[in-house]
């Protein structure tokens, strides 16, 4: 099982140092989304790299779609790979669902993380009664149905037609990265990240954790940074980035490279 | 007519009966079959018989290998007469090959007792290991083409060459323009072998890899250790600010350090960027390069050899026609000539030739940014270089369709290829209408697409072609009055002027520049509807996608109205001048997929059979990748036997082209500096390529 798992996943270790840093990429981008930040940190960790099992660069084969139904079977991936790697302790940065997953993975065996760092994380992407995720059940409904209407055409190529310019702004942003995956996967992990709400264990988790934000991203709204401050069950900070967008680690990577950094140092 | 006819019968049934193919005597066989050169037709001919297997084997002299590399031991036996051999392409595009987990000692063994006779090799050279290991084999090497386009492995300078030298002493033939590597690498190289510089007859380091240009002392370290080359090709800096520009005195220390030029291409480094321009800026630069027209002369008369010249230079040289008019009689064998940024080349004021008029023996001309090039002055080239048969003009903003028109009536019986670019009097249907003397006879032409009429001055006023009803085409953000041109087109032919369809009977190959947002629907109707020979299609795309909006309606490039052309089959598509998002797009900005949707909608009504498709790209973070609508489209080119992407693509999608069941030979081709290291890429994983390239091979192929 060890090695299967490292060689399936891409799993990268690079850098010097004593303490390892587990770099986890969100949705529909790969572990290469982490490249502009990699120079600031592999003089002085031990970098783990690793692609999601649902990542475009992963052999398609490899999703096991009974599996996968929820976030716990991504936490079961993670853990396989540091217990492969004989990884007794480390930092872990996850971008959006890897922060859902690297929270999970903390409840499950706390000791393994010294800090969580959260970039544009979401404990739950649909907004509730007095809680705003920034999605309306509604827009997520009709985006699988529009996906799931034209399936064909979805896909042969076709998706981003089904979400077009009529969708709002927060999910057309969210579901761009999405379509880098096979479409079924897509529409599999796209249930399954929508169907997440995490709040209720968010105060099982005792890893101190910083939680980065970009002033503007239309995935997460400001006010999710602030819930995640109240109710993660360690100590928690929250830093804002002033920057927009999803993936501050591909369009500004050096306002966020400092600011990771300052985060591991405290 | 019916006992002529039995008269043929019985003389072919008696010609059957005496001679047959398989009575040719081998060694004719053999001779014919060395002449035939297409690929496809040579495998065709050695499925015939056994004998002709043999036959065809042993006059197989050009061979590329495109397996995967964990496969090299199992190389085919039978192709030992190779001589020209290519490695570069082997798969995964761009890897090591010491690097891998092969024996290399039994590799080297392999290759060398595979192909005993290369003499030419192409070989894709990551780092100087893989030459320390080739080059022993092949120790009678003359021609070597290298490939690099990741980045330099940090060795000492010249190691790459180094490794070369040292084993393969009869090299007589470097090809450099592909390989990435420091303008400082080869001096010191060229200086520690002193009798491979003085064999070399071929020198190329024009480099599309980097624009990098080489500094004046290199040029001349280069040529003086070169003094027998005949062939020179290079990058230089000619801009006079910049500590190496190349100026006089380079250019006339290069001449007579090597005296046996016929060849000589010097291209100033900002050239290489293959930015159109702007056909609205007058034409000057605001520096002139420091080169003067006596040393022009001089220099010209110290080659005399000269057969084909180059000098793309990127700032104004002016007064040209001083020195050009001694051209034709210090180069006496000169056949090509391209100038970039030469002003005054012809000025044409009266019946006399002067410039480069007087090259009567020019075959091949192309002008590049002359500012002041008129049409007096075009029709007075066209009148003294009778032999044209190539002829282009870049940026040359004072010519128009009447000179156009009558240098291609002048010279209709030898014009076969015309390029037209950036020329601000000159779009699209103006220059095809000036064409229309050649139509019969043009081969190759290139055009940009500028589909907005520009108003016709009252000079142009030809003898026949009078302005035609087309006013202000108007483009309304993105749709295209096709109704308004069609209706004024027709009405053009009832009105018996001119030209009635326009068919261009031989044109076999189209290259187009179009800007990013423009469709391609147009072309059509702008005078190239009927074309029967045409095979092959370039199109450049160029442009800045972030800051429009991506096309929603029509969301449509106009691929398919290119099925007008019955035998296309070949086409380049190249988007990677346009610019876009990939995945960073800000709010209210879309990202490169649905432009990716946009270019290559309709592709699978072409029939095409092989594809170069450069993906657009996102110059910030180095990313050129295939997005899922462009797999899926891709995807359902059900013809296409060939498809070679130029950029990357994750296995999810790449699985999608396992569909086209014709598909043979697919390539992921980083060919872009930087081209990105495995781990550092969007998608590329040795493991994906190799995965899928198994999963192509293993199905079966319908024809």
């Amino acid at each position: 099982m060890g090695s299967l798992i490292l060689d399936a996943l891409n799993v990268r270790v690079q850098g010097q140092g004593e303490k390892v840093l587990v770099f986890a990429h969100g949705v529909g981008t790969d572990q290469s989304a982490w490249q502009r930040i990699l120079p600031f940190f592999t003089p002085y960790y031990r970098v783990v790299l690793f692609d999601l099992v649902c990542a475009g660069s992963v052999n398609p084969d490899y999703f096991n779609f009974r599996r996968c139904t929820n976030l716990e079977a991504y936490v079961d991936d993670l853990l396989n790979i540091l217990d492969t790697l004989g990884v007794d302790r480390c930092f872990y940065v996850g971008h959006s669902v890897s922060a859902m997953i690297g929270i999970l993975a903390s409840i499950r065996r706390p000791e393994l993380f010294s800090k969580l760092i959260l970039i544009g994380a979401s404990p739950r992407f649909l907004n509730d009664e007095d809680y705003h995720g920034g999605f309306e059940q509604e827009e997520i409904e009709s985006v699988f149905q529009a996906m799931e209407a034209n399936y064909e055409a979805w896909v042969n190529g076709f998706a981003p037609l089904a979400v077009g310019a009529d969708v709002p702004d927060a999910v057309r942003e969210f579901t761009r990265t999405l379509f880098n995956m096979r479409p079924d996967i897509t529409l599999f992990v796209s249930r399954t990240v929508f169907n997440s709400d995490l709040r209720g264990i968010l105060g099982l988790v005792k890893v101190p954790c910083c939680i980065i934000q970009t002033s503007k991203d239309v995935s997460v709204p400001a006010s999710v940074a602030e819930y995640l401050k109240n109710h993660l069950g360690g100590e928690n900070t929250v830093e804002t980035l002033r920057t927009e967008g999803h993936l501050p680690h591909l369009s500004a990577p050096a306002m966020l490279a400092p600011v990771i950094k300052r985060a591991l140092s405290r | 007519m019916v006992s002529d006819h039995e008269q043929v019968e019985e003389m072919a049934r008696s010609f059957n009966r005496k001679v047959h193919f398989h009575d040719i005597p081998d060694a004719i066989l053999s001779s014919i079959f060395s002449l035939i050169t297409d690929t496809r037709s040579r495998n065709a001919m050695s499925l015939v018989c056994l004998k002709w297997h043999l036959l065809e084997r042993s006059t197989r002299t050009f061979l590329s290998l495109r397996g995967n590399i964990r496969d090299l031991v199992l190389l085919p036996t039978c192709f030992r007469a190779v001589t020209n051999l290519d490695l570069s392409l082997i798969s995964p595009w761009g890897c090591s090959i010491p690097d891998s987990s092969l024996n290399t000692t039994v590799l080297a063994q392999v290759l060398h007792w595979t192909f005993p006779s290369v003499v030419t090799l192409t070989v894709y050279a990551r780092n100087p290991s893989i030459l320390r290991l080739l080059a022993p084999q092949w120790p009678y090497l003359r021609q070597v083409k290298l490939v690099r386009w990741h980045q330099r492995s940090s060795t000492t300078l010249g190691s790459d060459f180094v490794a070369l030298f040292e084993h393969c002493h009869s090299l007589a033939s470097l090809d450099l323009s592909h390989f990435y590597n420091w303008t400082e690498d080869l001096p010191p190289a060229l200086e520690a072998y002193p009798s491979i510089a003085a064999s070399l007859s071929h020198l190329n380091i024009l480099n599309y890899t980097s624009a990098q240009g080489f500094k004046s002392h290199e040029l001349l370290a280069i040529t003086s250790a070169c003094p027998n080359l005949r062939e020179f090709l290079a990058t230089c800096i000619f801009d006079h600010r910049y500590i190496g520009s190349v100026g006089d005195e380079t250019l006339l220390s290069l001449a007579t350090n090597c005296p046996r030029l016929s060849l000589l291409h010097l291209v100033d480094s900002s050239s290489m960027s293959a930015a159109r321009g702007d056909p609205d800026n007058d034409g000057y630069t605001t520096e002139d390069a420091r080169i003067s027209q006596n040393m022009l002369i001089e220099m010209f008369s110290a080659l005399p050899l000269l057969e084909e010249l180059v000098l793309d230079v990127c700032h104004n040289v002016r007064d040209t026609w001083i020195a050009l008019e001694m051209l034709n009689s210090k180069c006496p064998r000169l056949k090509s000539l391209k100038l970039g940024q030469f002003h005054g080349v012809c000025k044409g004021i009266d019946a006399r030739p002067d410039g480069i008029a007087l090259c009567s023996r020019l075959e091949s001309l192309s002008i590049k940014n002359c500012a002041d090039l008129t049409d007096s002055g075009l029709i007075s080239i066209s009148l003294g270089c009778p032999r044209l048969t190539k002829f282009e003009v870049q940026g040359c903003k004072k010519i128009t369709k009447l000179g156009l028109t009558k240098v291609a009536s002048i010279l209709r019986k030898t014009l076969t290829e015309v390029k037209i670019s950036c020329c601000k009097h000159l779009n699209t249907v103006t220059s095809l209408q000036a064409l229309e003397p050649i139509q019969d006879s043009l081969q190759r032409l290139h055009i940009d697409c500028v589909w907005e009429m520009v108003e016709q001055s009252v000079s142009e006023a030809t003898s026949s072609a009078k302005s035609p009803g087309f006013k202000c085409s108007e483009k309304r953000r993105g749709i295209w009055e096709e109704t308004n041109l069609k209706k004024k087109y027709k009405k053009y032919n009832f009105n018996g002027d001119g030209y009635a369809s326009s068919t261009w009977a031989k044109l076999q190959y189209l290259s187009l520049w179009i800007e990013a947002g423009e469709l391609l629907n147009p072309l059509a109707l702008a005078g190239l509807d009927d074309c029967p020979m045409l095979e092959e299609i370039q199109i450049k795309v160029e442009g800045d996608c972030r800051h429009q909006s991506s096309p929603s309606s029509p969301d449509d490039f106009g691929l398919s109205s290119l099925r007008c052309y019955p035998r296309l089959s070949k086409m380049n598509l190249d988007c990677q001048t346009a610019i876009g998002y990939a995945l960073t797009a800000p709010s209210g900005h879309g990202d490169l997929s649905p432009w990716e949707r946009f270019y290559l909608n309709g592709i699978e009504k072409l029939n095409l059979t092989e594809l170069n498709y450069w993906p657009p790209q996102d110059i910030d973070v180095n990313r050129r990748s295939l997005t899922l609508p462009a797999a899926g489209l891709l995807a359902q080119c059900r013809t296409m036997r060939k498809l070679f992407v130029h950029g990357t693509a994750s296995e999810h999608l790449l699985r999608f082209l396992l569909e086209v069941q014709t598909l043979r030979d697919f390539q992921l081709r980083e060919d872009y500096y930087p081209a990105p290291e495995n781990d550092t890429s969007t998608e590329m994983r040795i493991d994906s390529c190799s995965r899928f390239e198994d999963a192509l091979n293993r199905r079966a192929i319908p024809d």
